[in-house]
């Protein structure tokens, strides 16, 4: 096989080493909503300027890999993704911890995250030269249609109503235009304030969005967050390979997925595993629901996602253009070694090459190990911890998590608000999930929209352009696809006359009396997107107002269309939401006054202080004098070791304030 | 004028070395935050790392590297002044961004308000094409242009940035119409040049030093031409007034001392000198400057009157 003679090489102890190290240290990282690969990647630089290129590279490879995987636990456990790479993970992730099969998603998690990210280690080993050539074919118009393919995913994600997955896709697509525009030459949506001008960074969205609606329901009712089995049942290795070999295919396509759009440099973790989910979920069989705890779910996005460490590293490696986020620091780490990437980079310096490759096939083989200890450990703590110390320390964690991606104290507030709407729209029946989809495909399918006009436009080919291009053609043809293929199913077993599958996709509304809820939050999305064509008429740059305007215009279409289903009485079910709102409000109180605070009082004073006032608010069970002591001692405790770590150890400048 | 007394002031007590040799002895007494206001991986990050083991070797403390990313620097520079002014925390700063991004909006700061102590290398502007394009050198992508008016597409990073900036003056220059297409950062767009999406890419000679002889430079914006490079001509030579790029320097808030600052200045200085120092960016691409905190303002100044008719022709200014 290529360069075997240094798999070797690769086989040091002290590479071992490191491939164990990192691969450990990842999974915990990624674990932490708010730590991604890219930060642990970026902490460890300076610590590879004095080791070998190679072992620097399998260190800094091990930890991606791991991080990529650790993002499942949050995901699965919490409804959380640790990393944008997870989002897919908790559409049937959560589901299955809810109903007690938490320890199984995690342990299937680990199989399906090995199974991808050795597939992707294997088409990096024997195939990066040719296969670079991916990233090259996909030019601006593929770039926007598979973001388009991506949005299609909105009417699978919509829980019922088509109309106001619509409108919560065309709402994230705005947020994704807030601040300065990444490609065109307007500052957009920021309304004079400076705190918009950074944007909505992705991480903060999304923990907001996922963990804050949990965190709010969490302390609602004393029901225990995850159901648990009395007996321990171990790993679930035997159920989980049970899964595997009933996905086999699966799980080899959504690897292959994950691979070929880890090659597409701008595309990442994220888009493989929505990419691979959504085809997962074409194809589905009958008695498999997505969407409702289906391990099958779980299997495409965390194959596809660890699929693209290998991936990212095709064209990193190959052309020296970043594949990923993490791929662009490794790159940097390495040209700062002296290290030239490029296409001589296989022959020039094939021994650092092949003995990384083999390196990151052993951390992806240490993942298998490590990977369900840990993942045992983290299920456990999360089912056995009290509520009123789970809720605090989840609170805790994404505020410090937020904060450390661009250390700035404006993302927690701007992740906080976003949870609150979150949570009240998801109440009147518009489901976070498409918001989210807006947001991460937002600048893909805008800057893919933008260069590929203009160069249609220069040479006066735009019909060619967007249409003529092979590539382009089968990613609409897999759009259509995926759009149509539901109807066309529900069509055959009508025609054969089956139960089951028509109920499935039966209208869930019934008629009612006038839908008030969705009836405002509807009014209020179209007034949005009317603010949007406000602020877009003042662009100096029409690049940047093409864009919001056309989504504007979706936002405002799609939100009166459910104001007039709310009017006419035509409602979703929406999920019941019972327990006590004081204690809801109080939660988003604490911690937005805590986020306020904290330029002022110092990080740690406002967070203990939080922490303290949230144990209050999730206490449901009887103060025992033990209870009052050990409590708030486990919240020191967490809080004061948390942002040591984060200050001396990831050198995230905690703000210190008046106080500590 | 009270500006140029105070400057006279600094550089008499430079001069004397008398303040100098004091605070090279006592500062830095602990570790420096050095902060990005962009991501990590690119070009501010990478010579910041140059920079790293440098400043560590002479003058005995850390340079603890972070990042504040978000809204393309502004994010970083609009709190620069609210940070400690005890002169333990610095940041990167570039330019055309601090001019052209107070033009456009209120950012939360303005170029005047920043406080750069030296502006230490710059990534000179460059037109790259693919190994196997037709375009042998320059002139053969001006007949194209002039023959094809619009065209010529070329890939850059961003809008309102140097190669935007770059592609604007060039046109007037030169006389020619070409299409400019911006993409999200330097290394989309040479994936888009390589890709052949676009005819060339205006990008910067560090693409000539990483993607080695999968492309050519035909021109690169220097006085002189680069070390890497010695067969491929500057702009000035074929007769284009042309000289510039991104700069990246080191800026201080506001509230730290004038001591401090000309002590800044001066330890930059020291490592810009250093022949191991200079030999890594060049070899990475990158091209020296050396504009100490004396002589700052009027460099600024030169160079902000360039930037906003430049933008402003572009149509991103109104």
């Amino acid at each position: 096989m290529t360069g075997f003679e240094h798999f070797l090489e690769a086989l040091t102890p002290l590479n071992l080493a490191f491939a164990l190290l990192g691969v450990t240290a990842g999974t915990v990282i990624g674990s932490i909503p708010g730590l991604t690969a890219t930060m642990a990647v970026a902490v460890l630089v300076p610590l590879t300027f004095t080791l070998a290129p190679a072992s620097a590279l399998i260190l800094l490879g091990a930890i991606y890999t791991g991080a990529i995987y650790g993002g499942a636990y949050s995901a699965i456990l919490l409804n959380t993704p640790g990393t944008p790479s997870a989002i897919a993970t908790t559409f049937d992730g959560y589901p299955m911890a809810r109903r007690g099969d938490g320890d199984l998603a995690v342990t299937i998690a680990c199989l399906a995250s090995v199974c991808g990210g050795l597939v992707g280690a294997l088409f990096l080993l024997t195939l990066a030269p040719p296969l670079s050539r991916v990233a090259l074919a996909f030019g601006p118009v593929e770039y926007f249609w598979l973001a388009i393919f991506g949005l299609s995913l909105i009417a699978a994600l919509s829980e019922g109503s088509l109309v106001k997955g619509l409108a919560g896709g065309a709402f994230g697509l705005l947020l994704s235009t807030i601040g300065v525009a990444e490609v065109s030459a307007d500052i957009r949506l920021t309304f004079g304030s400076q705190v918009m001008i950074g944007g909505i960074q992705v991480v903060a969205a999304l923990i907001g969005l996922y963990c804050i609606p949990v965190l709010i329901d969490l302390v609602a009712t004393p029901d225990r967050h995850l159901k648990v089995e009395s007996t321990s049942r171990g790993f679930r290795l035997g159920e989980a390979w049970g899964s595997l070999l009933r996905n086999k295919f699966n799980l080899l396509r959504s690897s292959v997925v994950g691979t070929l759009v880890g090659i597409l440099p701008g595309a990442g973790g994220s888009v493989a595993g929505l990419v691979a989910y959504s085809e997962a979920r074409r194809t589905a069989r009958p008695d498999q629901a997505y969407g409702k705890g289906e391990p099958g779910g779980i299997l495409a996005t965390e194959s596809a996602n660890n699929a693209t460490v290998g991936g990212g590293f095709i064209p990193t490696l190959v052309l020296g253009i970043p594949g990923t986020p993490p791929d662009a620091v490794i790159l940097g780490a390495l040209l700062v070694q002296g290290v030239r990437t490029g296409p001589q980079l296989f022959e020039a310096q094939g021994s650092i090459v092949y003995t990384f490759v083999w390196g990151l096939f052993l951390a992806t083989l240490l993942m298998l190990p490590t990977g369900l200890l840990i993942g045992r450990y983290a299920y456990k703590t999360i089912v056995t911890i009290p509520k009123a110390i789970l809720v605090p320390a989840v609170a805790f964690m994404t505020v410090i998590g937020t904060y450390a991606i661009r250390n700035n104290g404006s993302d927690v507030v701007i992740m906080i608000v976003l949870g609150a709407i979150g949570w009240a729209l998801a109440r009147f029946g518009f489901a976070v999930s498409p918001i989210v989809l807006g947001l991460i495909l937002g600048p893909i399918a805008e800057q893919g929209f933008v260069q590929a006009w203009t160069i249609g436009t220069a040479v006066g080919d735009l019909p060619g352009m967007f249409f003529g291009r092979p590539i382009s053609l089968a990613i609409i043809a897999f759009t259509l696809l995926s759009l149509l293929w539901p109807l066309v199913k529900s069509r055959i077993a009508r025609w054969r006359e089956g139960p089951g599958i028509g109920m499935v996709l039966a209208p869930t509304s019934e008629r009612g009396p006038v839908d008030t809820g969705s009836l405002v939050v509807g009014l209020l999305l179209a007034g949005i997107g009317v603010l949007a064509l406000v602020d877009a008429a003042g662009y100096s740059d029409p690049d940047s107002a093409v864009f919001p305007q056309a989504v504007a215009i979706v936002l405002i279409l799609a939100s009166l269309t459910a104001v007039v289903r709310a009017l006419l009485g035509l409602r979703n079910r929406a999920a019941p939401h019972p327990g006590s709102t004081i204690r809801r409000v109080a939660l988003l109180l604490v911690m937005l006054a805590a986020a306020l605070a904290l330029p002022w009082i110092g990080f740690l004073a406002a967070m203990i202080g939080a922490f303290m006032a949230l144990i209050l608010v999730a206490m449901h069970d009887a103060w025992t004098l033990r209870r009052a002591l050990l409590f708030p001692l486990a919240g020191l405790f967490i809080v004061i070791a948390f942002t040591a770590l984060f200050r001396y150890a990831l050198y995230v400048p905690l703000p210190e304030g008046r106080l500590f | 004028m009270k500006r140029s007394v105070i400057k006279a002031m600094a550089l008499g007590l430079g001069l004397t070395g008398l303040g100098g040799a004091a605070l090279a002895q006592d500062f830095p007494e602990k570790p420096v935050e050095y902060i990005i206001p962009f991501g990590p991986g690119g070009e501010s990050d990478i010579s910041a790392r140059l920079q790293q083991p440098f400043f560590k070797d002479k003058f005995g403390q850390d340079l603890v590297i972070s990042y504040k990313e978000g809204g393309g620097g502004a994010v970083g520079w609009s709190q620069l002044n609210t940070m400690a002014d005890d002169g333990y925390t610095i940041m990167g700063v570039n330019l055309p961004h601090i001019v052209i991004q107070p033009a456009q909006k209120d950012v939360g700061y303005t170029t005047d308000g920043l406080v750069p102590v030296y502006w230490f290398h710059y990534t000179p502007d460059a037109i790259v094409v693919r190994a196997d394009s037709d375009f042998q050198t320059l002139q053969d992508l001006i007949d194209y242009a002039k023959e094809n008016p619009g065209k010529l597409t070329l890939s850059g990073s961003g809008k309102g940035t140097a190669n935007h900036l770059a592609q604007v003056n060039f046109d007037q220059l030169a006389e020619i119409t070409t299409t400019y297409v911006p993409f999200k950062g330097t290394g989309a767009a040479v994936q888009a040049l390589l890709g052949n999406q676009v005819m060339a890419e205006w990008g910067y000679t560090t693409v000539g030093s990483q993607q080695g002889d999968q492309v050519r430079l035909l021109a690169v914006a220097m006085e002189e031409r680069h070390p890497l490079f010695p067969d491929v001509p500057t702009f000035k030579e074929l007769g284009f007034d042309l000289v510039g790029g991104a700069y990246r320097g080191i800026a201080v808030p506001d509230g730290v001392s004038e001591e401090t600052r000309q002590a800044w200045s001066e330890m930059i200085g020291e490592i810009n000198a250093d022949p191991d120092f200079q030999k890594k960016m060049l070899d990475g691409g990158f091209a020296l400057i050396d504009v100490p905190y004396g002589d700052m303002q009027g460099w600024i100044d030169e160079r902000r009157d360039q930037y906003l008719s430049a933008a402003k022709e572009a149509g991103i200014l109104n």
